[in-house]
């Protein structure tokens, strides 16, 4: 008869599992509700894992803290694995059964595919897509990317390769290297357009895959151009193999990476090649002289002093504090719509030094067009200077 | 009671139900499925969809592989060539869904035709690999060929319109998809009365024998993918309409393991089988999403830790029902009811 | 030499260095192929399993190499031991859908557990070759790829020398031939089982070190590179050591002048879907591959 205990373990499971759906404490007290979309499984979940972390230590921080306006911050979370069907379902979930006030998305996909959703339910999205699709508020009104977006990341590559230009008899020679998904491709089309403006030579393209070891034909063929600069767009897990290929083949290409490229961990994934190559930063690093950094650094240890702490941790707490500072803005009764509109009341509003200041307007949802430049210097990621692109609305929206 | 089945005649051994009692049972519970929009939430209205989009899916790739014993791992690929074909049709050529999905069918069950000419050559293990090989080719091109299908950035689709009503929300889709439903688990079902779903049986159980006695092998195998892949055209069809925007990422291999989960699960060469293994899989990771979501109220810190554990489920999930029980829950129905008819001469 | 030249030069050459990994992850499925007839379907988790203990043994535990490095590999032993035992044993004369769906839960779970125990984050790896190339004429080769081609072809030599002279190798063969004559002959085909996967998860283990001194950093979507090793079996056939060697650099190679003319021309991504379209290419004229056992179906 063992035939039937498979049924009743079977049922047992669910019963279980059933069970702990009702373990979550109803809370009397009004709370205010955020959905936070995050991937831990799929294929950048390398930046989910503290960015998650990140999110989770902020919530607990200010609720600590007595909440947004007296009432507690509840953060539904939920693992999407970086696919848009289930973000889309999550996200359904967030408005009918949680309604939430504001959503903490993630990355492209989810941010692209629930576009025409926030728009029409009126939710605010903060998302870690810098996207320059997404800064335009007569397109994606709802949408807030949480940091300089990608379009003026490479405008501001464009103009380093100009201003240290010296060689007067020829025009500079560049490079784009990008991911083979909508993260990778998103300023290209901009970039083009801008490096044929201020008289900058886009010779190659190179594309690489989402999943790869490999990068030695691209770089063969890359070298046949021989591009003086390259600007590099995809993560930093995936970074190091362009460069340690770099190495390997001796080429001279100077590389300017992007903000989700570069940060504190490249220099040990990409080693000896590492050196010498840029990027740019939007915000701190893990131990910057920040007025923020030793609240952040405490809690961590407090919590989990053991656990990693890449940027992606600095971001997640990033989010938080300007969603909770919008959501603050909108008063006792916050609708969606009303933390819209705080949220474009930000100006120069300070992230506790973690990134330069934000600024939201009703025309312009890029929160800043400032960033750092930072050299990889002897093993370690060394600040160059601030750098700046003009806040030019001809380039919003692309 | 009946007990056993005693059928006298030959047409009564063509009926599908023996008495009027599951006819009728049926029918109600088709009306009540009808009425649930009117007080469901758009979260279970969009989980039922997803159920239904996956047993329209399910049901094709059991003919397939339950029905004909050819093993596939493209079916993602089919699903995407339904999906970006429906779209196009709909947003290029301008036709309206009543006709682009339809077609969009065919031109998933003509590309399946193409996949299934290596099955006339290689068996089992081969024709998985192959089959593997051409969901990566197949992706390749929807990534790639950007002028037809936007690659990565996205295609948006057009909600389908019912003689002017958008069919934009999920309530609206539901009645689209359901609709779908009845009839495939319909043309399912009969296929197997006939002389093609014998002819598949056989293929399944001894190929050699059946040629032998005079069964096509080139013809009948070509058709089980042929009628598999316009299933998961359709089903393709009905994803573009619902998630109303397509990503070469909703697409993956991990989509085409889900499939074949929900038949093994479910029970292969079952229709019923086909069912239950799409409820199963499209409900675990959101039992699991919900417990996870709930934990994490309590014990936030322990999220990532929660997180993960969709994978190890999912993959024991795999394992337990393929070493306790291989028929899948359709065997386990079938042991609870006929428990339930013969107490208590229940051996 | 002329540029041309040179420019294919250097990528069959690195074709062949890139090659050398993906053979040592095709000699792990071959291996469980050629003893026990099972599709691993999850290459690449046995592969990831085996960068994560590496590096938790190395960096986190910070453990010697002599010793680490062998402590991964009674690891990857263990671990072999469980699948087989508690998941593979039970599904025995199963149609072969089934065990390719196992393989896929047991690669669910492992890597569901490497999630859960070590986080999805990028953690750099352990530093054991050194950056600087060498050189095969204008070629520069990087230490990692060389070592592997190394690793590859000493295992190819051991693995042929076991299979063919010593006692437990010919056991092997004659399980994966037949199993019930083996069985009547007095060979304990549950043992064979059980190191054909012990010595499986070893070299993926040994893969795993590897492919992660490659890439700088472990992280999940190693495992998606496992994928890759299905041309490389189809093209030296499933149960051949050495079709598997000469099947990883016949793909490396192809991969590499793939990316390197045609990506140019197509806008990228070829170098990735080649290795499938000569995959099925392979299938329609040679299924069996080079090197592997023709199947003759009996009736």
């Amino acid at each position: 008869m063992s035939r039937a205990y498979g049924p009743l373990v079977r049922f047992l499971l669910v019963g279980v599992l059933a069970s702990s759906l009702g373990v979550a404490s109803v809370d009397a007290q009004p709370s205010i509700k955020l959905g936070n979309l995050v991937d831990l499984t799929g294929p950048t979940s390398d930046q989910g894992k503290d960015i998650a972390q990140g999110r989770i230590d902020a919530t607990q921080y200010f609720n600590e803290r007595g909440g947004i306006n007296g009432k507690k911050i509840e953060l539904i979370s939920v693992e999407y694995g970086f696919q848009p069907p289930r973000a889309v379902a999550a996200y359904k979930k967030f408005v009918e059964e949680d309604k939430v006030l504001l959503v903490l998305g993630y990355g492209t996909p989810d941010t692209e595919a629930l576009r025409p959703y926030i728009t029409k339910d009126k939710v605010p999205y903060l998302s870690g897509s810098y996207s320059g699709h997404l800064t335009d508020p007569r397109q994606t009104p709802y949408n807030f990317p949480g940091g300089i977006d990608y379009t003026s990341q490479i405008r501001i590559f464009l103009n380093y390769v100009k201003e240290t230009w010296t060689d007067t008899s020829r025009k500079p020679r560049v490079a784009f290297i990008f991911a083979d998904n909508a993260y990778g491709r998103a300023p290209i089309e901009s970039g083009r357009k801008y490096a044929q403006e201020i008289g900058v030579d886009l010779v190659d393209e190179e594309v690489i895959p989402t999943v790869f070891t490999d990068a030695t034909s691209q770089l063969l063929t890359m070298k046949k151009k021989d591009p003086d600069f390259a600007y590099i767009n995809t993560n930093t897990q995936w970074v190091p193999v362009v460069l340690k290929d770099s190495y390997k083949l001796g080429l001279k290409t100077k590389y300017v990476i992007n903000n989700y490229g570069l940060d504190e961990r490249t220099p040990a994934l990409a080693g000896d090649a590492a050196e010498g190559v840029i990027g740019i930063q939007d915000v701190a690093y893990w131990g910057d002289n920040v007025p923020g950094m030793k609240i952040l650094m405490d809690f961590h240890k407090k919590h989990h002093g053991s656990d990693t702490h890449a940027s992606p941790y600095m971001r997640g707490w990033l989010w938080v504090i300007v969603a909770v500072e919008g959501i603050k803005r909108a008063g006792d009764a916050p609708t969606g719509e009303s933390v819209k509109r705080a949220l474009e009341s930000l100006k120069e509003f300070d992230t506790w030094g973690l990134t330069p200041p934000f600024t939201y307007t009703s025309e312009d949802h890029r929160p800043t067009n400032r960033a750092r430049l930072v050299m990889i210097k002897g093993g370690k990621v060394v600040p160059m200077r601030e750098v700046s692109v003009e806040r030019d609305m001809k380039w919003i929206g692309k | 009671m009946k007990c056993g089945g005693f059928r006298v005649s030959y047409r009564a051994d063509e009926r599908i139900f023996d008495t009027y009692t599951p006819i009728v049972a049926l029918i109600l519970f088709l009306i009540v499925l009808g009425t649930v929009p009117r007080f469901a939430s758009t979260y279970w209205l969009d989980v039922l969809n997803r159920i239904g989009i996956a047993v329209i899916g399910a049901l094709g790739l059991n003919i397939l592989v339950g029905y004909t014993g050819q093993i596939s791992i493209g079916h993602a690929a089919f699903l995407a060539v339904g999906a970006y074909s429906t779209a196009i049709l709909e947003v290029k050529a301008g036709l309206p869904f009543y006709l682009a999905i339809p077609v969009a069918a065919l031109l998933t069950s003509m590309f399946g035709l193409v996949f299934g000419i290596p099955s006339l050559r290689l068996k089992g293990l081969y024709l998985a690999i192959a089959t593997l090989a051409a969901h990566f080719i197949t992706a390749y091109v929807i990534i790639h060929w950007e002028a037809m299908t936007n690659g990565v950035l996205g295609f948006m689709v057009p909600p389908a319109t019912v003689f002017g009503l958008p069919l934009d929300s999920d309530a609206r889709i539901f009645y689209l998809i359901f609709a779908l439903v009845v009839p495939a688990t319909l043309f399912t079902k009969n296929l197997f009365r006939t002389k093609v779903g014998r002819a598949f049986i056989a293929i399944r159980d001894r190929d050699v024998a059946a040629s032998v006695m005079g069964v096509s092998l080139f013809k009948y195998k070509l058709l089980a993918f042929l009628i598999s892949s316009f299933y998961a055209g359709v089903a393709g069809g009905l994803m573009a309409h619902h998630s109303r925007i397509l990503f070469p990422d909703a697409f993956t291999l991990l989509v085409a393991i889900d499939y074949l989960a929900m038949i093994i699960i479910g029970g292969m060469g079952s229709i019923l089988g086909s069912i239950f293994g799409a409820v199963f899989m499209t409900l675990l990771p959101e039992i699991l999403k919900l417990s996870a979501t709930s934990l994490t109220g309590v014990y936030p810190q322990a999220f990532g830790f929660i997180a993960s554990t969709r994978d190890i489920v999912f993959g024991l999930a795999i394992i337990f029902f393929l070493m306790s029980e291989p028929q899948g829950l359709a065997r386990i129905w079938v042991r609870v009811r006929s428990y339930w008819k013969l107490w208590p001469y229940s051996y | 030499m002329t540029d041309h030249l040179v420019f294919m030069l250097q990528l069959v050459i690195t074709g062949i260095a890139v090659g050398g990994v993906y053979s040592l992850m095709a000699l792990g499925f071959v291996l469980i192929f050629k003893a026990s007839s099972v599709v691993n379907f999850g290459p690449g988790e046995l592969v990831l399993f085996g960068a994560y203990v590496s590096w938790a043994t190395i960096l986190a535990m910070r453990l010697p190499l002599y010793v680490a490095l062998p402590l991964t590999l009674v690891i990857a032993i263990v671990l072999g031991l469980v699948i087989e035992r508690g998941v593979l044993r039970p599904l025995i004369g199963q149609p072969v859908i089934s065990v390719i769906m196992v393989t896929f839960g047991v690669a669910s779970v492992i890597r569901g557990f490497l999630n859960m125990t070590w986080g999805s984050d990028t953690r750099p790896f352990p530093v054991l070759f050194s950056q600087q190339p060498f050189h095969f004429g204008p070629v520069p080769v990087s230490p990692v790829h060389l070592w592997s081609f190394v690793v590859v072809i000493a295992l190819l030599a051991a693995f042929s020398i076991f299979f063919r002279f010593s006692l437990t190798g010919m056991a092997m063969r004659a399980t994966a031939d037949n199993q019930q004559v083996a069985l009547s002959l007095g060979v304990s085909v549950k043992w064979i089982f059980a190191l054909s996967w012990c010595i499986a998860t070893v070299v993926s283990a040994l893969g795993g070190i590897i492919l992660g001194s490659v890439r700088g950093g472990v992280d999940f979507s190693l495992a998606d590179l496992g994928l890759k090793v299905f041309p490389v079996v189809i093209l030296g056939g499933l149960d051949s050591v050495a079709g598997a060697i000469i099947g990883g650099v016949l793909i490396g190679v192809l991969e590499n002048l793939s990316g390197g003319y045609l990506d140019p021309i197509f806008g990228g991504g070829v170098k990735e879907v080649a290795p499938f379209v000569a995959l099925v290419i392979i299938l329609m004229v040679r299924p069996y591959g080079f090197f592997g056992k023709v199947e003759i179906e009996r009736v």
